[in-house]
């Protein structure tokens, strides 16, 4: 048989928990409250039957029998029983049937089943009894009906079964409910994520008033359905701007080829013509480099080409590479090292990732501006800061800069394919750094990095 | 004329090589896979191996251990997809001399090939010289005629590599690479700004230049004519 399917849910499975220990729990409750009842209807009995058994200080047979007539006479409730029985097991006087066979005979209160013979017929009777041998051989046997327990265990049993059934099917219904109530929003989900599958971007799980797991869940899948949808975007932004890009070189390398074709009369005609439309596809293949690069490095791990090295030389290598550029363009290019620092990475692309900062600081810093390129100190690490006195980058702009092809309005004039901060991101990513626009006259820059073996 | 084996396994990739190489006036030959490839390179009489890094049967950089352990020192030149930094030191440890990352201009494979091809003669001279240019490695003089020249160490260094390597046609990245030890394109035309310095003491303007820029190409310094 096969049972549904929020049987198997936890919801559920929890109800059946706590139904089984509230069962259980109770069961030991009514059963100790029974055993309590029992023992002190026992222990009232055995009083009763102990000062019976004394039979007022008859010792002789012909006493007892007078006795056992005369303690059977007042019996309305037919809860007595007594009988002499003969030394060899007969009885002669009262009303049970035989000595039952497993009885002690030494005077102490025993449980029995005893068989009462009267007026009435014969019946077996739940008894305590005592029996005691008299010196003449006769055995003196007085026992009195517990049947006051069984009524009681009758009672006991009948609460449990008024107070325990309901409590327990309540509990599994209970259990049903809920998990068929989750089981719905998990359907729900589900049919909402598979719409997000089948590439419905825009859909959310639905979120209820309350703070429970559920919700929260859907909460944190939203956030993340939100990062999605944005970078779906970026995505397909960034493939539109890879299309433009592309083209304008390219439709210049064909402008350029097309003329050369019309107008050269000259081999020195066409052969400028070739030399445009050359410069033009280098531009284009410049572009696809670059983003080959940042992708492979954005998909590259932390390797074994990180060794130990040194911030400081590294800045100085770029700091002598840009100097006569920097000058050309009657900026200053200062380096600023106050400390040295080892980090663990790459010094390739530590030095590209440095090189294209400085790059931009310069091709961005009006004549007569300042470059520097600093190696600071912080508490979490050493910092790279290249600061320059150009323009510098506008808080909204500050989270745009980094997505790849992105051109400030104020840049688009500028040499460039619009990548190479998207290219030191991911470098910095890569080494596990941080990149920062910090405030400031002009622009700051600053790498954070981690010491070497920290 | 030199001889060149190029073991590609990309159709188009082998076919644009060997038509650029053949118009340039060397004699190829194409293997389509590292296991064929493995074959010719051994049985010699090759100038230069152009060896891609991906290849079927055999991959290129087994291709080259390969041959190094048989004692076969023919230079080869690495073409690989892949620019991780990882890759080009895998791809010289194995025995490569040079490493090209895909894609690439015709032009600076060409430039690369003509660099491997006529290594620098006698590396241990300790004085250059090329046409009225002199440079003294050890007192670190250099000197055009007896004009002398006032260089920074890195120009110096540049002067040097070029000398070496007189009348061949040398890339903006065979520059960066092998002068600074550098190895990625920058944004602005940084090699073109330090050969204009280097230039400008070089070449006065009433003399031959020497300090030639190819268009589109790279630059060469030559004995002037």
């Amino acid at each position: 048989m096969r049972l549904p399917e929020y049987v198997h849910s936890l919801t559920f499975r929890w109800a059946v928990g706590v139904a089984g220990a509230f069962g259980v729990c109770t069961l030991l409750l009514f059963g100790f409250v029974y055993w309590q009842t029992a023992d002190y209807v026992i222990a009232a009995v055995d009083t009763i039957i102990t000062a019976d058994a004394k039979a007022n200080g008859a010792t002789t047979a012909s006493d007892l029998s007078r006795f056992i007539r005369q303690y059977l006479e007042d019996d309305p409730r037919r809860v007595k029983l007594a009988e002499l029985f003969t030394g060899s097991g007969t009885p002669s006087v009262g009303n049970v049937a035989e000595l039952p066979p497993g009885l002690p005979i030494d005077g102490m209160p025993h449980t029995a089943r005893l068989a009462r013979l009267d007026n009435r017929g014969r019946e077996t009777q739940a008894t305590r009894a005592i029996a005691r041998q008299l010196s003449s051989g006769e055995v003196f046997l007085v026992g009195h009906d517990t049947g006051l327990l069984h009524q009681v265990g009758q009672v006991v049993t009948r609460a449990l079964a008024l107070g325990l059934v309901p409590a327990v099917c309540l509990a599994l219904l209970t259990g049903t409910w809920l998990s068929k109530r989750a089981q719905r929003r998990i359907d729900e989900m589900n049919r909402r994520v598979q719409r997000v599958v089948a590439g419905e971007f825009k859909e959310r799980l639905p979120v209820g008033g309350y703070d429970d797991p559920l919700n929260r869940l859907a909460r944190i899948v939203n956030a993340m359905l939100d990062r999605i949808e944005r970078l779906i975007g970026e995505l397909s932004s960034v493939g539109d701007d890879i299309a433009h890009d592309l083209r304008t070189p390219l439709t210049r390398a064909r402008a350029m080829l097309e003329r050369g074709r019309e107008n050269a009369t000259t081999l020195q005609d066409l052969s400028e013509s070739v030399d445009g439309a050359i410069a033009g596809l280098d531009q284009s293949l410049a572009i696809i480099t670059a983003l080959l690069r940042i992708a492979e490095i954005d998909h590259s791990r932390r390797s074994a080409a990180m060794t130990t090295l040194r911030l400081e030389e590294i800045l100085r290598a770029v700091h002598e590479l840009y100097s006569p550029i920097a000058e050309d363009k009657g900026v200053s290019l200062r380096l600023d090292l106050h400390d040295t620092a080892a980090v663990s990475g790459d010094r390739d692309l530590l030095l590209e990732a440095v090189a294209n900062l400085v790059d931009n600081a310069i091709k961005f810093t009006p004549e007569q501006g300042a470059v520097a390129l600093r190696l600071l100190q912080r508490p979490d690490g050493p910092v790279v800061r290249v600061e320059d006195t150009g323009p510098g980058i506008a808080a909204a702009e500050r989270e745009a800069i980094w997505t790849r092809f992105y051109r400030s309005d104020r840049s688009r004039h500028a040499p460039g394919v619009g990548l190479g901060l998207s290219l030191v991101a991911a470098i910095v990513k890569l080494h596990g750094f941080r990149l920062a626009i910090v405030d400031g006259p002009g622009c700051r820059i600053e790498i954070a990095c981690h010491v070497a073996g920290a | 004329m030199a001889k060149v084996l190029v073991i590609e396994d990309d159709e188009g990739t082998a076919e644009e090589i060997v038509t650029a190489l053949g118009d340039r006036g060397y004699i190829l030959d194409r293997a389509a896979d590292g296991v064929d490839g493995l074959q010719r390179a051994r049985v010699g009489g090759w100038d230069v191996l152009v060896v891609d890094r991906m290849l079927p049967e055999l991959d290129g950089l087994s291709v080259i251990e390969t041959l190094r352990s048989e004692g076969i020192s023919t230079p080869v030149l690495v073409l690989s997809a892949l620019n991780a930094v990882n890759d080009r030191v895998r791809g010289l440890r194995a025995g490569g001399d040079d490493y090209l990352a895909k894609p690439f201009a015709l032009s600076e494979l060409a430039a690369r090939l003509e660099a491997l091809l006529r290594r620098p003669a006698e590396p241990r001279a300790t004085v250059l010289r090329v046409g009225p240019l002199e440079l003294d490695l050890l007192s670190r003089k250099a000197c055009r005629g007896r004009r002398e020249l006032e260089l920074l160490p890195r120009e110096f260094q540049l002067l040097e590599y070029m000398m070496r390597r007189e009348g061949q046609v040398l890339t903006r990245a065979m520059l960066l690479e092998n002068v600074w030890n550098y190895r990625f394109v920058p944004q602005t035309n940084l090699v073109d700004v330090h050969i204009g310095r280097l230039r400008r003491k070089v070449d006065n303007p009433d003399e031959p230049p020497m300090i030639l820029s190819v268009r589109g190409v790279g630059f060469m310094l030559r004995a002037a004519s």
